[in-house]
């Protein structure tokens, strides 16, 4: 948090309230924020509550049941098991909530580090950008999917793969977002005053660096969602009896014209996760950014 | 007088049949497009026994005996064979006048320059592992001599697996993958665009074997009637439907049971069952606990239903059926089925207590087939029940491949037995000589595997495999879990098709 | 500049020789090898073992590795061992079709994205902005293979207007050819447009914010003036960033189009690759691919150093 007290420090705050409280006051009035915060703590709450909530077993098999057309029973239908869609959704918003939360974990600790340094200290920049350039230039799709395909789709291999594949991308904007602020006069000011290179970079260049950084990692955390989906169509996702969002598309897609359901209700959830998240960092960034409010 | 209503039908009926008739001599030519998931990884016919390739080598490549509508062998480069007293030399007598697609005549020379390429490289060495000698008595006569008697010789000389296939002397002179292809078959090759199609067409110096009235599985009479066939790779099955639905293809290799139900009701298609295909197979691995016990396999068998585990994953198209020969074959028998689709978890717990199972986690491998997934996870759930935990793990095919040739890092392995069957119970009974799937060897099955081979007796032949089967389930070597097929289905422009294992494209016609 | 531009090459060839070193780390770590293409589950070790040395697969991975460095030092990629030919000329008859296709949906994607995204800011907190930019979130959300099975349903299946895939060359049948690329296109570019037009939108609106477009804004000049001599100009260093790396992406998701379409491009060629083992095609095609990105972030960071001068001075 002491990033975001940072950032709103800098300009005129009324007297008497504390930054934190402003700061909330804000985002609740931000509609894109309430509107994907609200979507995103349902899939959240089902997902953490899935075995209370959903109404079947995700892995009940009854093949007498097999591919259901959508009924008062089952919601959303039954795949070719004769399993509830609905209940795999429910539990499928689990694992790939756990798989995109681990990539921005990743992708944030390691982007932020390597871009603030390269943007700030310019003879690093040479090195490790060049070793982002190489680790960007093996396209992120292609390396999940070697990575899945070839060692066996495990939930450690997608993150790390996942990771591994977007890390570069975020040291890049954390980088391109330096090289501009650190051209900035009241850098300038902070190190005409005698300030370490540790509290500028922090204290002032990262801080006003954090809105693109946001928007990136929202970005990151929808996409290894998308991403985690891509591998299990593919064929490579997360083995049996997992239930992923990914999973349960690809198991339909054989049965695409005859049992639509089976892909089309997945593929809204992810179409809404997905649209919750970056909602929520709509938000986050118009409140962070305090240039752009009106 | 008003003419009869006799007279009347007569002249509609031979109207209707003149017109019935003209269109169909019209209609010879065109080109037939088939829908196919992927590729073969190759078109020289002696280093591949993937399913994809030989779909396609076959129209172009003929062997010396190939195997009729029933699997059995008959001649078909070849116009017979006579088989020396001791039964150790075959010489096979040639068709004259045969022509290969480069224009030259095939002789003797090319004969036993390709058996003698496949000797050295061929993928299916067993094929020709009883082979002594092989040499041209006259231009139109090959000699083979065998080291030792065997029993399925002409089965070996004439299988689909990775085909014997008769390739000009320069080509069968050149390494793994790098000949012309070029073979004597009813279709030429054109062209191989990776990952897109193979265009063959019609080789019009094509002479039908003249011994035969019609088509016989892959011998007998192979007349093309049409100009092209392209085969077009296409990995999604929705797509592929399209294709045949927008009028794109003609015939789809091969779709999902949903999708052939939905066809079926529609006029302009024609859904064929080619049942069974092949088996299903669940292998263990005996080198690694628990599946090295008797007791814990037979947990495993006794609590799958199989219905269940055939339905789920082969929709429509499965028998479920515990011999390890196809059921009309002669040597179908019950033995030991008594043990098979026990679903009862009782049993299988009974089974799983006097087993040395102590609640690890056994690992399932499988290649990442939707079938063969949908397969390991119903085993699975089911495995559940008893208290066994399973861990499945799914990579592609190289990768489950190379796991499932050794003696660690799986326990269960699953995938189909597809030309296995379709050659005879000798070669259903070779994958399991000397521990090859099951990784430790079994004396009782190498016993009765060389009995097999070694007797010329039809009946001690199938005592013999009696004795097999037995001995697969009183062992648990693996469980067949049933019998798959495939939907076939062709636009209703295409006539004369007849299912088979493989989509022959001789004898078929293009309406226009 | 030119002295920049003659850094930036030479610090290409690091990154090259690191790609390389990389594609040789996953032929390393993958299972299997090239002869599983050819042969099924019966097959025995033995059986195995003799395809390997038939195909010259038989070195050890050192001596295979130093001669690849040998060879590729000389333009030579190797020769493919499923595919039977050089490893360049497989890429150079797949690449038209992925370059197309990705440069169609970068066309698509860009000035869709920019237009959207410009409009957008300039009319921020209106219903205007709102919808465009909802439309846009609804792109960028969209799983793309999954979008591309749907419009297979709807376009091929249910409508019949336009094929479900399949390579239709471009000489042979024009017309054939542009109904092939629609539905391959638009999943293609459907997400990118989104991301674009977020990126443009959010760029814009951080320029507009700043004090000379206030300034401007206060000497009275012309709204969509000010936005197109002031405001674009300098919000392109982050657009610039993002289609930089949507060109990347673009060719990392062609990859699944190719796939749920059935076009050979080289995305097919290389997961082709991937899955059978041909490791002169996963080489190959890495380091070409890497060619191309590393190609892609030199121009665009020759367009940031022309926009600002600032950057090349260091």
């Amino acid at each position: 948090m002491s990033s975001l007290d940072t950032n709103l420090a800098h300009e005129a705050l009324p007297e008497r309230q504390s930054p934190f409280l402003l700061f909330l006051r804000r985002l609740s009035g931000n509609r894109a924020f309430v509107i994907g915060g609200s979507l995103f703590l349902i899939v959240l709450v089902l997902a953490v509550f899935a075995d209370q909530i959903a109404p079947f077993k995700p892995g009940a098999n009854n093949f007498r049941a097999r591919l259901e057309a959508p009924s008062a029973v089952h919601r959303f239908g039954t795949d070719h098991f004769g399993r509830d869609i609905l209940s795999r959704a429910i539990h499928g918003g689990r694992l790939s909530l756990f798989i995109g939360l681990s990539v921005v974990l990743f992708t944030g600790v390691f982007g932020t580090l390597i871009g603030a340094a390269s943007g700030y200290f310019r003879r690093l920049d040479n090195i490790l950008m060049r070793i982002m350039d190489a680790l960007m230039a093996f396209p992120a799709i292609l390396l999940a999917i070697t990575v899945a395909a070839t060692l066996g789709a495990s939930v450690q291999n997608v993150i790390l793969a996942l990771g591994i594949a977007t890390t570069p991308h975020t040291a890049r904007i954390v980088r391109a977002s330096v090289l501009v602020v650190r051209e900035m006069e009241f850098v300038e000011a902070a190190r005409a005053l005698g300030a370490s290179h540790m509290r500028i970079l922090f204290r002032h260049i990262l801080a006003n660096a954090m809105a693109p950084l946001i928007v990136r990692l929202t970005y990151v955390f929808a996409s290894a969602i998308l991403a985690e989906a891509l591998l299990s169509y593919i064929g490579v996702g997360p083995p049996p009896p997992a239930a992923t969002f990914g999973g349960i598309i690809a198991n339909g897609r054989d049965f695409m014209v005859e049992a639509p359901w089976v892909t089309l209700f997945p593929g809204l959830i992810i179409l809404v996760v997905v649209l919750g998240l970056n909602l929520l960092g709509d938000g986050l960034r118009d409140v962070l950014d305090p240039r752009i409010r009106v | 007088m008003r003419p009869s209503l006799k007279a009347l039908a007569f002249a509609f009926g031979l109207m209707t049949a003149l017109v019935g008739v003209t269109p169909a001599v019209e209609a010879a030519g065109g080109e037939i497009v088939i829908a196919s998931v992927q590729g073969p990884p190759s078109l020289d016919a002696h280093v591949t026994n993937a399913q994809v390739a030989r779909n396609i080598t076959l129209h172009i490549y003929e062997t010396l005996y190939a195997r009729n509508e029933n699997a059995e062998p008959v001649p078909d480069l070849a116009e017979g064979v006579s088989v020396s007293d001791d039964g150790l030399t075959y010489t096979f007598k040639l068709r004259q006048g045969v022509k290969f697609h480069n224009g030259k005549e095939m002789t003797s020379a090319d004969v036993v320059a390709s058996i003698e390429r496949y000797r050295k490289i061929g993928v299916s060495p067993a094929l020709v592992a009883a082979i002594d000698t092989v040499s041209a008595v006259s231009p139109y006569e090959v000699a083979i001599k065998l080291k030792v008697k065997q029993s399925v010789f002409l089965d070996n000389i004439s299988s689909p697996r990775a085909p014997i296939a008769i390739y000009p002397t320069e080509e069968a002179a050149k390494g793994a993958n790098e000949i012309q292809y070029i073979g004597t078959g009813p279709f030429k090759f054109v062209e191989y665009k990776p990952d897109s199609h193979v265009t063959l067409e019609k080789f019009a110096d094509y002479v039908p074997n003249p011994a035969y009235q019609k088509r016989d599985g892959l011998a007998g009479k192979k007349e093309v009637l049409i100009d092209r066939v392209t085969f077009r790779f296409i990995p999604e099955a929705g797509a592929r439907t399209a294709a045949l639905e927008s009028g794109a293809v003609q015939i789809v290799e091969t779709v999902d049971g949903p999708t052939a139900e939905r066809l079926r009701k529609d006029s302009k298609y024609v859904v064929h069952d080619v049942l069974p295909f092949a088996f299903q197979v669940i292998k263990f691995n005996h080198a690694q606990a628990p599946s090295d016990d008797v007791n814990f396999r037979k947990a495993v068998q006794a609590a799958l239903d199989m219905q269940e585990v055939m339905e789920i994953s082969y929709s429509g198209i499965n028998q479920v059926d515990g011999g390890w020969v196809f059921p009309k074959s002669a040597f179908a028998n019950d033995a030991g089925l008594d043990q098979y689709n026990v679903a009862d978890f009782e049993k299988a717990k009974a089974f799983l207590s006097k087993s040395s199972y102590k609640g690890e986690t056994v690992t399932f491998i499988t290649d990442n087939l939707r079938p063969n997934v949908d397969i390991a996870t119903v085993v699975q759930a089911r495995l559940a029940e008893i208290g066994v935990k399973v861990d499945i793990k799914v990579a592609d095919w190289p990768t489950t491949s190379k796991i499932g040739f050794t003696k660690t890092g799986w326990n269960f392995w699953t995938h189909g037995f597809g030309i296995e069957p379709f050659e005879g119970p000798g070669t259903v009974m070779s994958a399991f000589v000397g521990g090859n799937a099951q990784m430790v060897a079994d004396p009782e099955i190498d016993r009765i595997a060389k009995e097999f081979y070694a007797t010329l007796d039809d009946a001690q032949k199938k005592e013999l495999f009696k004795q097999f089967q037995q001995r697969m389930y009183d062992n648990m070597v693996a469980i067949k879990a049933g019998n798959y097929g495939l939907f076939q289905v062709t636009s209703d422009k295409v006539k004369d098709f007849v299912p088979f294992r493989i989509p022959r494209m001789w004898g078929v016609t293009l309406a226009p | 500049m030119r002295d920049y531009l003659l850094r930036r090459l030479v610090s290409v060839i690091p990154v090259l020789f690191l790609v390389s070193l990389m594609s040789f780390a996953v032929i390393w770590i993958i299972p299997g090898d090239p002869t599983a293409a050819f042969l099924d589950a019966s097959s025995t070790p033995e059986d195995v073992a003799r395809l390997r040395e038939m195909l010259g697969l038989d070195k050890p991975p050192l001596v295979q590795m130093a001669e690849w460095y040998g060879r590729v030092l000389t333009g030579d990629l190797g020769q493919s061992i499923l595919l039977r030919i050089p490893v360049l000329s497989a890429i150079l008859e797949r690449l038209p079709l992925t370059l197309l296709l990705a440069t169609l949906a970068l066309i698509l994607a860009v000035g869709l994205g920019v237009a959207a995204g410009t409009f957008a800011a300039t009319r921020r907190g209106t219903w205007a902005d709102q919808s465009v930019m909802s439309l846009a979130l609804l792109g960028l959300s969209v799983p793309d293979f999954w979008l591309g099975l749907l419009l297979i349903v709807v376009f091929s299946v249910q409508l019949g207007w336009l094929p479900s895939g399949g390579y239709v060359p471009l000489l042979d049948d024009p017309l054939g050819w542009a109904k092939s690329m629609v539905l391959p296109t638009i999943t293609l570019a459907v997400v990118q447009v989104g991301f674009i037009a977020r990126m443009t939108r959010s760029a814009m609106l951080d320029v507009i914010s700043q004090d000379f477009m206030r300034t401007a804004d206060s000497k009275g000049l012309s709204g969509l003036y000010i936005i197109l001599r002031h405001g674009l100009p300098n919000a392109m260093m982050p657009i610039l960033t993002v289609t930089g790396i949507i060109a990347g992406a673009l060719l990392g998701s062609a990859v699944v189009v190719e796939q749920v379409f059935a076009l050979p491009g080289v995305g097919r060629l290389i997961i082709g690759g991937i899955l059978s083992r041909d490791y002169p095609i996963i080489q190959g095609g890495l380091l070409f691919l890497t060619v191309i990105y590393l190609l892609i972030n030199l121009v665009v960071d020759l367009l940031y150093a022309t926009i600002d001068p600032r950057v090349r001075l260091e």
